[in-house]
């Protein structure tokens, strides 16, 4: 009754939702509280960090984490790891603890260059394919066409099917990302697919189409959102998965050249030729220890994303947000309150 | 023809599953007259939601097909629109609200998010033009009644009839998509969410659909909806996933609504009291069709099809103490294989040979009744005094 002209018009004071700058700082303080809860993912994401901070570190000025050039000969020969030289020297001179380092930016680069072009480029197409799915209409026939190709992909084991290309595009960075590319798009194809599928049918969709969103920005905002969480957690621990099936490229003599350019798989693949594997077993552990440290990290870390990424478990788990959680639920509003109680006999408000 | 906002001919919506082919609404024609609250009742399974979801053309399109009809709004005919034109029909020209307010907010944004979503969406709809911009008093809102909301206020001084913005805001200020500031949308949003009597707009702004109860979430969903000033809203069920207190709360606020919102509404229920409460008219579908039409006290206390008399005697009353509840004997038919003639007639205590003859009785003006009064029956006069 008198409420209904009291409620209109508003109150001619400025609120407006949380400013950007100030939801950003409340997210950054919820991952912290996330992490600080989980102290395997802490362990992750401190180590993912440190690894970063390595790796920007070794672009800029390499000389702040080694002493020696990449391909600069010492005068000691396969000695053990020492304070002057951590992970010990070859038989050529190479300090192999600076060889593992100038190895990590590039390692870093071609994993993410190939996880993430993955994720765009098939995440992309898993979206199409499964957001316009319906049989007979232009979409359908994309979709089909696109499952088809990713099926054929999938049913060749990914790893002997890089390597084959690896073999036929010859050694180099270009050639490697390439190779391994190649294989690893269906995987993001059939998990955005999977996952689109699910989402687009949930009523939320149906609504913002009846409110008059139209089709493309109901996939890019509504569905792609929805979709985001389990494929960014997918990619973290996919950075793992790369570093492997690359350092497997390498281990087996197909990938980059070692000394010329340092990588972690060849440069196992090279001492181990080599035969020092035995004698001086410190030349394979250094990059050994590099893929397991950093394959480990991103997994720890890929495995707590989740929780960070949903607001549902987010604030529930770090108990902040726009205000506490016993305020982040407020009783149900009095409505006018004659009218609650007996309801559906009250005279309308006329 | 009437002032109707959206007027049904004859329309019929076939849903292909498998081999089979069923339809699930026959031959229904109705008219939404403008400012009118139209209510639809019916058991489950007869075609009240298809009906809801077809006018707005959000059926999933195989497997459910236009099996024949028209849908006639602001001139035009849906079912002839391409699908990808809907979008611009849809929100500001038909608006619906679900059943599952649970699951109708998208959990990933906030509540501030979506409510400004569908603030820019017609904030845009009315800069570009189009039918749309509608002078005060001539919309579905009656600005005679009540205050404009004051952030349309603000907004309207800016438009010149060419659709161009004549104030200059800072570039910082304006939103992108639609020339407003973001203050004006913020306000607007807040102003929205207090006509639904949502305490605390400020808060609810910031927090994400998990964070609030069904009746609060069924009240962002009406803020939303009215948000775009539909010519037609459509309520599908907007109570029945709520439990009984919380119904009563978005009854009432609905009612209320109704009465200060100048929106024409087809209000989709499985609820005699709600209807009784918030209709002007009263349809009552059976298997698919309309068997019965008319103004809701006069169907109420002089129903014309032996369906509709039935259904108001099964319908709980709150004192009812003399024995059990009654009920009507027998299923809803399968609607892959429809009785012949009148779809009723296996049911009906006043059936006749004649009944199950093809076609059945048509929704034919009663005699006795006002003129909009019409029944699917062929002895509509002798239900008055069917035992």
């Amino acid at each position: 009754m008198e409420s209904a002209p009291s409620s209109f018009p508003p109150a001619a004071r400025t609120v407006s939702p949380t400013s950007r700058g100030r939801r950003t700082w409340i997210a950054v303080v919820g991952f912290f509280r996330v992490l600080r809860a989980n102290p395997l993912t802490m362990a992750g994401f401190v180590i993912v960090v440190a690894i970063g901070v390595a790796a920007l570190i070794m672009i800029v000025d390499p000389h702040l984490l080694t002493r020696y050039g990449p391909d600069q000969l010492t005068t000691s020969y396969n000695l053990p790891p020492s304070w002057a030289h951590p992970a010990g020297t070859d038989g050529i001179g190479l300090d192999i603890y600076s060889e593992t380092l100038y190895a990590l930016p590039l390692d870093l680069a071609i994993a993410f260059a190939i996880a993430g072009t993955a994720m765009i480029a098939g995440g992309g197409l898993g979206l199409v394919a499964g957001f316009w799915d319906k049989p007979g209409t232009v979409g359908g026939y994309v979709s089909i066409v696109v499952l088809r190709i990713t099926d054929i992909f999938l049913a060749f084991p990914s790893l002997i099917l890089a390597l084959a290309i690896a073999v036929s595009l010859g050694r180099g960075v270009w050639q490697l990302i390439v190779a391994i590319l190649l294989t690893w798009w269906p995987f993001y194809v059939r998990l955005v697919r999977g996952e689109t599928l699910a989402v687009k049918h949930l009523p939320y969709v149906t609504a913002a189409r009846a409110a008059g969103v139209t089709e493309g920005r109901i996939v890019l905002r509504h569905v792609l959102r929805n979709v985001l969480e389990p494929v960014v957690v997918y990619f973290t621990l996919d950075i793992g998965t790369v570093l492997v099936t690359l350092s497997t490229i390498g281990f087996v003599g197909l990938g980059l050249v070692y000394p010329s350019q340092a990588e972690w798989g060849s440069m196992m693949s090279y001492y181990q030729n080599a035969g020092l594997i035995t004698a001086q077993p410190w030349t394979v552990l250094g990059p050994g220890v590099a893929i397991f440290v950093t394959v480990l990290a991103f997994s720890l870390l890929g495995d707590g994303l989740r929780d960070i990424l949903d607001p549902r478990s987010r604030r529930v788990l770090a108990g902040t947000g726009s205000g506490s959680i016993t305020a982040a639920q407020p009783a149900e509003p009095p409505l006018p309150a004659a009218e609650a109680p007996a309801a559906p006999e009250a005279p309308t408000a006329a | 023809m009437t002032d109707a906002v959206v007027s049904i001919e004859g329309l019929s919506i076939d849903y292909v599953v498998g081999a089979g082919r069923f339809r699930a609404v026959s031959d229904v024609s109705l008219e939404v007259e403008r400012g009118h609250v139209v209510g639809i009742v019916g058991e489950t399974g007869c075609g009240k939601s298809t009906l809801a979801q077809a006018i707005p053309r959000l059926l999933p399109e195989p497997p459910a097909t236009i099996g024949g009809g028209k849908i006639f709004f602001e001139g035009r005919d849906l079912v002839q629109v391409p699908l990808w034109k809907m979008p611009a029909i849809r929100g500001t020209g038909i608006n619906m609200i679900f059943q599952e307010p649970l699951n109708s907010l998208n959990p990933a944004f906030r509540i501030y998010d979506q409510v400004a979503e569908a603030v820019r969406i017609r904030r845009v709809r009315e800069t570009n033009g189009g039918s749309v911009v509608r002078a005060a008093g001539s919309g579905p809102f009656d600005y005679s009644r009540r205050p404009d909301p004051s952030a349309g206020d603000a907004w309207s001084g800016k438009v010149v009839p060419g659709g161009a913005v004549q104030e200059v805001v800072h570039r910082k200020q304006v939103d992108r998509e639609t020339g407003g500031t973001h203050g004006e949308i913020a306000e607007e949003v807040l102003s929205y969410l207090r006509l639904v009597r949502i305490n605390d707009p400020e808060t609810i702004l910031n927090l994400y659909p998990h964070e609030l109860s069904g009746g609060m979430r069924q009240r962002i969903m009406i803020a939303m909806a009215l948000s775009e000033k539909p010519s037609l809203l459509i309520a599908d069920e907007p109570t029945s996933a709520l439990d009984v207190t919380i119904q009563a709360q978005v009854l009432t606020l609905m009612k209320e609504l109704i009465n200060e919102v100048n929106t024409s509404i087809l209000f989709i229920s499985h609820d005699l009291g709600v209807i009784a409460e918030t209709a002007d008219e009263l349809g009552v579908m059976y298997a698919g069709k309309l068997v019965e039409f008319g103004p809701v006290a006069e169907v109420f206390a002089s129903p014309r099809h032996p369906y509709t008399k039935l259904l108001l005697r099964a319908a709980p009353t709150r004192y009812k103490t003399d024995g059990p509840l009654l009920s009507i004997a027998g299923n809803v038919p399968n609607l892959s294989r429809p009785p012949s003639g009148c779809r009723f007639h296996p049911r009906c205590p006043i059936a006749r040979p004649q009944c199950k003859g093809d076609p059945g009785p048509p929704l034919a003006p009663v005699e006795g009744a006002s003129a909009n009064h019409r029944s699917a029956c062929f002895f509509a006069s002798e239900v008055a005094q069917m035992a």
